[in-house]
């Protein structure tokens, strides 16, 4: 009693004093946690609380100035209400909490950052502390929390490491030494300016930001697993995604783009392409399409498909792991398992494919779920296979159609399985006891049919039944097949077959192959436009609850809907458990950019700063849960989630803010003090230095040579040598291709593949994009350097960088001093100059050329 | 962000091998883990899973009772092994004449008949017996102990992998990834044989100069590297890169040694059956896995079997197992004996641990006349070696080998025992990523006591 008395007498006292001074604020804070909160948890929070809510009231975070009038109101037995009900307060606990709302009800910040929920909660509207010489908001936060560590920030970069980080950051490239020489000796006072905005105005700001994107939407070009089967479609979505980027699309139509934009625009190529981001994750090719329907190992792959959807969704989005709560209640978040639930309902209704997503030649099929009817594979070629449809009736007939099969697992293999020799005979009945040949091809041997279709016309001959007799089947590797995609027979241009019933002389009956196939209406060949790897509506199957995330445990049906623990924000769209496939993205897309959801804007702003710092404010920028990291600046992040969100979510904007600062501009040598009192540097005392990423540095290499070939966009360049095959074969390390001028494109343009992952880029922590990537690793490893040294790609650059210095002046002086510039944007030293020289001397320009690639001042940014 | 565990990370790079010989919770039994990975699903009832019953009801309906649900086919008629089985040793464990050198080494072996897997389907199954997990994107089992334990030595790699020669099996190289895990820690892919082993070992082209030929780089670079991190005092990683020249130096050194199998004597190289066609490929990766381990690789996993392509080239005998099984196994057995049987003569198998390990087991019926279909709910996998009990069995299948009923084991009780062999508590080997503490074993896994020494 006389200790708490003692307590509530400093805690007056300093109300006296205002709340501004750290020493009152601290302790302060130690009476709240000592003293209050322990009394809030045990008699308010049971119903004023994460589980309770009474009238809508909590008392486990901060109150606004009306609740806290309310309270003290309750509290001091002056209102209607009093609290607590049950009337067994002690009067010295009484007396704590009226002081306490007497003084304000403060909440301790520090420990309302530490809150594991702190992400959910609304954005604080913190004001931007005056600090002198300030040069922007952001400076002013962070000057603020330097000061109160008695830190300075370090003095201003030189312009020449300014601009190279700046050129890297905002292009992924370094500045080409005229670049250099402009910024350097333009002395205007918006000279950096300008060179902020010429560098957000090159294509080459899509090409750097949006491979930062994709690393956390785990993009890639094949399927991964075993059969990483290529997606050779998928590079429109990574186009869209730089094309966006470039083109500064508003965060919220980035956002909503990418989860419904096929739904929201209505179709247009733009909105299917954005839908890539869903498809862009592995895909088991063996469980989703060879595995029997029906089976528990089919229902266990969908789950997990649909997993894929989910966690990338509220992952890259909303920063939240909702994975956890596949199998029980997320065990550190507040996101019940139905909360994950309603999300796999949301998606209930995709699948991956390609997917037309602009119109070519007028026709609109897409997606063949099926591939047509397969015979028995046979060890030789000239066996007889047949297989026939029977008409319900018989009917007078124009023409039968026969098209070939291009199966799902050998897209890349157009006439599979159409026979070498064969004929077409028609019969009145399914008997067929009349044969009679329209078309007889025995014969001769065909050339290869591909993917043309073969039109028999028939001129209103009269049957009911149609059959085809290979004589001499396909060859496949090592055996031999007969298969067809499709038949059709057109009566009044009309096809009578679709349905039919359909025997054969045998016929494999697996996965897409089946007699019944061959006359569903599926043409397996895919559509003829455009088509890019998207998400392809099917009717949505219904979503149950799975206990202990088992498919044989089925519980609860959910409709669609979202996470419930967004402060302000409902998580339920409304929407009955039947509700279309489109209307449940559409729903979840308008969740995610609702100005409330506060986990998308502080999600991107995060995001943003990473890539500029190499940390986040919060430094787990794919999960602000329990589990992640806490804000180093709550303040700062709030205002800038604020900031973005209501001043038209420029992304662009959003850059140019950030590089102004003079926290970006600052050298990156730190002080002694900054050493000893934040390592980490959290507080960014100094700028970070930063090891180039896999992607900087083979592309510096490229610039650096002269031989970086500036081809925008289309089908991603093969880095390997491609061998179809059972599982394909990608060949990294075949001769030529890493020195073949046609991959001298910039790294976010090549073709990813899952299984392999590209050596070099690998050696340097390229992402696995088997998962959503928020930060890479920064290794150095003795591979690293076994890389820089002898890898082909390397080698053949220093010598194509070494000849065309050579072209350009005979001078080796001027040699030398140009391959330094180019490679590290400044020309060497004299004692410098007088190595290279010695060196090259001895070794030739291109061992020169070699060494300064792997030097530590290539590889870092000041 | 780092578990207790980041130890060699945490130094930003590889230039300090935080070697952990005393284990990282408690004191370990083994040092150092080779293992042999037959790809493509070997059969267990062809192999140490002796079944008597298939013998009495061959050729009758396969009906154990309960739902049959098969990869790819109808179940056909009970089909008892292609192979005569036999007790051997003193422990008399039953092991086939499929294997007939293995069979020699029964008594070494802790034999567990009981696993069974999540997943029928080879690429997830095969990720999770490496990785713990059917999606990918995770850290192999070998990247998780070099993380966790460091290296032994400085010159070689911390884990290696020797891929079939044929190619590489389901998945590729991410089953031998780092997934989440720092880079450094992956598994470093050696081709036994080939005139180019390690990827970027030497320069290729004649033009660039080696370590040796051209010294002058490598002091120029070391000049010009310090120079750079004098002027940049607070930052250890500049250091660390130099170092890592220095690393990538000795490794240039010892590398070829290690791998040059000429330098064992002729009776050695016959005795892993480098002088018969069948046995030369894989005996010659076991013969240079000994080598590797000798001198202070950490992890080494040799692959029996490529893809599940045509013609057969691993264990996934849908069509003619005792063709293909046959030509599988005699490539395997001979130099897996003579792998344990030489580590046991140098004093290494004291502390090394030999795992035998597939994706999951192929049916008791047949499929399509001769071969056999996917089976995840029962198949073997053995280990020996460090702080192993040898000559022990653990579990059981049903009478038919259908599906795992005594102490049914999983690859994550797997796991956890290798772990903790090598003094790691599963439980406590976490990487954060995503939000999730991440462990090898999932959240499961309990440590086999029963085959333990």
């Amino acid at each position: 009693m006389r200790a708490s008395l003692a307590l509530l007498g400093i805690l007056v006292a300093m109300l006296a004093c205002g709340d501004a001074l750290a020493q009152g604020t601290a302790q302060r804070d130690s009476f709240f946690e000592t003293r209050i909160r322990p009394l809030l948890q045990k008699q308010c929070v049971p119903c004023h609380g994460p589980g309770g809510q009474s009238a809508g009231v909590r008392l486990d975070r901060a109150l606004s100035p009306e609740r806290v009038k309310q309270a003290l109101a309750a509290v001091d037995g002056s209102g209607r209400v009093a609290m607590p009900p049950t009337g067994g307060l002690p009067e010295a606990d009484r007396t704590l909490l009226v002081g306490w709302l007497k003084s304000g009800g403060h909440f301790p910040v520090p420990k309302q950052v530490a809150d594991p929920t702190w992400a959910f909660q609304p954005l604080r509207r913190a004001s931007v502390p005056a600090v002198k010489g300030a040069r922007n908001a952001i400076d002013a936060f962070l000057l603020r929390a330097m000061g109160k560590q008695g830190l300075v920030p370090s003095r201003p970069a030189d312009k020449r490491t300014l601009l190279r980080r700046l050129t890297f950051d905002l292009t992924g490239l370094p500045p080409t030494p005229a670049q250099v020489d402009a910024f350097v000796s333009d002395r205007s006072p918006e000279a950096y300016e300008k060179v902020v905005d010429r560098l957000l105005q090159s294509p080459a700001y899509g090409e750097r930001w949006g491979r930062l994107w994709l690393d956390v939407a785990r993009y890639a070009d094949t399927h991964g697993y075993d059969k990483d089967k290529r997606r050779d479609t998928a590079w429109r979505y990574r186009d869209w995604v730089i094309r966006a980027f470039n083109s500064d699309l508003p965060w919220n139509q980035f956002v909503s783009m990418q989860v419904a934009g096929d739904v929201l625009s209505g179709g247009t190529e733009d909105g299917i392409t954005a839908t890539g981001f869903l498809s862009a994750g592995p895909w088991d090719f063996v469980g989703q399409v060879e595995l029997a329907d029906g089976t528990v190992e089919k229902q266990k792959t969908r789950v997990l498909d649909r997993d894929d959807y989910v966690s990338a969704s509220i992952g890259a989005f909303n920063s939240i792991t909702v994975h956890c709560a596949r199998c029980h209640d997320h065990k550190f978040d507040p996101v019940p398992q139905r909360d994950y639930y309603r999300l796999q309902a949301v998606f209930a209704g995709i699948e991956r494919g390609d997917r037309l997503v602009s119109e070519g030649t007028g026709r609109t099929t897409s997606g063949s779920p099926t591939n047509g009817w397969h015979g028995p594979i046979s060890a030789t070629p000239d066996v007889t296979q047949w297989v026939q449809v029977d008409l319900p009736t018989e009917v007078s007939a124009e023409s039968i159609v026969i098209i070939p099969a291009r199966p799902t697992d050998f897209t890349d293999t157009p006439g599979f399985g159409f026979p070498v020799r064969w004929k077409v005979e028609v019969a009145s009945g399914p008997e067929f006891a009349d044969p009679k040949a329209v078309e007889d091809r025995t014969g001769s041997v065909a050339s290869a049919q591909g993917d043309e279709a073969v039109v028999v016309a028939v001129n209103g001959r009269r049957f009911r039944s149609v059959r085809i007799t290979a004589t001499r089947l396909w060859r496949r590797t090592n055996d031999y097949v007969f298969a067809l995609g499709e038949l059709q027979v057109f009566v009044g241009g009309r096809n009578v077959a679709r349905g039919a019933s359909v025997s054969s002389s045998g016929s494999i009956e697996q996965g897409r192959w089946s007699r019944q196939a061959l006359v569903d209406g599926f043409d397996s060949r895919g559509p003829l436009g455009a088509s890019g790897y998207a998400v392809i509506p099917v009717p949505p199957r219904p979503i149950q609850v799975l206990v202990r995330g088992e498919v044989t445990l089925p519980g609860e049906a959910v409709s669609a809907g979202s996470l419930s623990c967004v402060d302000g924000l409902s998580g339920d769209f409304g929407l009955p458990v039947d509700a279309s496939e489109g209307e449940r993205r559409a729903a979840l897309a308008r969740w995610l950019v609702d100005r409330r959801n506060v986990l998308t804007w502080r999600s991107v702003v995060n995001r943003v700063w990473a890539g500029h710092f190499g940390i986040g404010l919060v430094d787990t920028p794919n999960d602000f849960g329990a589990q992640g990291g806490r804000p180093s600046h709550p303040d700062l992040l709030d205002w800038l989630a604020a900031w973005f969100r209501d001043s038209g979510q420029s992304l662009k904007a959003l850059h140019r803010l950030i590089v102004l600062t003079d926290a970006y501009r600052q050298s990156s040598e730190p002080s002694a003090a900054s050493l000893r009192a934040d390592a980490s540097n959290r507080l960014l005392s100094h700028y970070p230095r930063r090891r180039l990423d896999a992607e900087q540095i083979r592309d510096a290499v490229l610039l650096a040579s002269g031989t970086l070939r500036n081809i925008g966009g289309g089908a991603g360049f093969d880095l390997f040598r491609y061998k179809d095959d059972h599982s394909p074969v990608y060949d990294h390390d075949a001769p030529g291709v890493s020195t073949s001028p046609t991959t001298f494109r910039r790294s976010v343009y090549r073709f990813v593949v899952r299984s392999v992952p590209n050596p070099f880029l690998d050696a340097f922590d390229a992402p696995d994009p088997n998962q959503s990537v928020p930060v890479r690793n920064t290794t150095l490893t003795a591979l690293q350097a076994l890389t820089l040294m002898n890898d082909a790609f390397v080698l053949d650059q220093s010598s194509r960088f070494a000849q065309g210095v050579q072209a350009a002046t005979k001078d080796v002086p001027k040699q030398v001093a140009l391959v330094f510039r180019r490679a590290l944007g400044r020309s060497p030293n004299a004692l410098e100059s007088e190595e290279a020289l010695g060196y090259v001397k001895q070794k030739g320009l291109a061992a020169l050329t070699r060494l300064l690639f792997n030097t530590n001042e290539f590889q870092f940014i000041d | 962000m780092l578990g207790e565990t980041a130890l060699a990370w945490l130094a930003g790079s590889e230039s300090h091998p935080q070697t952990v010989s005393r284990g990282l919770h408690h004191p370990p039994k083994a040092r150092r883990v080779v293992q042999i990975f037959l790809s493509g699903a070997a059969s267990h009832v062809d192999t140490f899973d002796y079944k008597p019953l298939l013998v009495e009801r061959r050729g009758r309906k396969f009906d154990p009772g309960g739902k049959v649900e098969l990869f790819q086919s109808q179940p056909g008629v009970v089909a008892p092994s292609y192979w005569e089985f036999r007790q051997r040793g003193q422990s008399g464990q039953w092991v086939s004449d499929l294997l007939p050198h293995l069979a020699g080494c029964a008594d070494e072996m802790a034999v567990i008949r009981s696993m069974h897997s999540r997943s029928n389907v080879h690429g997830p199954a095969t990720f999770l017996q490496n990785t713990g997990f059917v999606l990918p994107g995770f850290p192999s089992m070998g990247a998780w102990v070099v993380h966790g334990l460091g290296r032994l030595c400085d010159d070689l790699p911390a884990f290696v992998v020797l891929p079939d020669s044929r190619g590489v099996p389901p998945n590729g190289p991410a089953n031998w990834g780092s997934g989440f895990l720092p880079a450094s820690s992956q598994g470093t892919a050696v081709r036994v044989g080939g005139d180019k082993p390690i990827r970027n070992l030497f320069p290729e082209s004649g033009q660039f100069g080696t370590t040796h030929t051209d010294p002058a780089a490598g002091r120029l670079l070391e000049r010009w590297n310090r120079r750079h991190a004098q002027a940049r005092p607070a930052d250890t990683r500049l250091q660390s890169r130099v170092e890592a020249y220095s690393l990538a130096a000795k490794l240039q050194l010892s590398a070829p040694g290690v791998l040059d199998l000429n330098r064992e004597p002729e009776s050695m190289r016959r005795r892993y059956g480098l002088d018969r066609p069948e046995t030369a490929d894989f005996g010659a990766r076991c013969l240079a896995a000994r080598r590797l381990l000798e001198k202070g690789v950490r992890f080494v996993q040799i692959w029996s079997g490529a893809d599940n392509g045509f013609p057969r080239r691993n264990w996934d005998s849908h069509e003619d197992l005792p063709k293909d099984h046959a030509m599988m196994a005699k490539e395997m057995d001979l130099p897996a004996a003579a792998l344990i049987q030489d580590l046991k003569e140098r004093g290494l198998l004291d502390d090394t641990i030999v795992l035998w390990t597939t994706e999951f087991g192929r049916m008791p019926c047949s499929q399509g006349g001769r071969g056999r279909d996917h089976n995840p709910d029962a198949f073997t996998t053995w280990m020996a070696g460090g702080g192993v009990k040898g000559g022990v069995s653990y579990g059981a299948s049903d009478e038919w080998g259908w599906k795992a009923v005594d102490k049914p084991t999983t690859n994550y009780d797997v796991h956890a025992t290798i772990l903790h062999l090598l003094g790691i508590d599963h439980r406590r080997l976490t990487f954060r990523v995503n939000g999730v503490d991440r462990r090898l074993t999932d959240v499961h896994g309990h440590v086999i006591r029963e085959v333990l020494a």
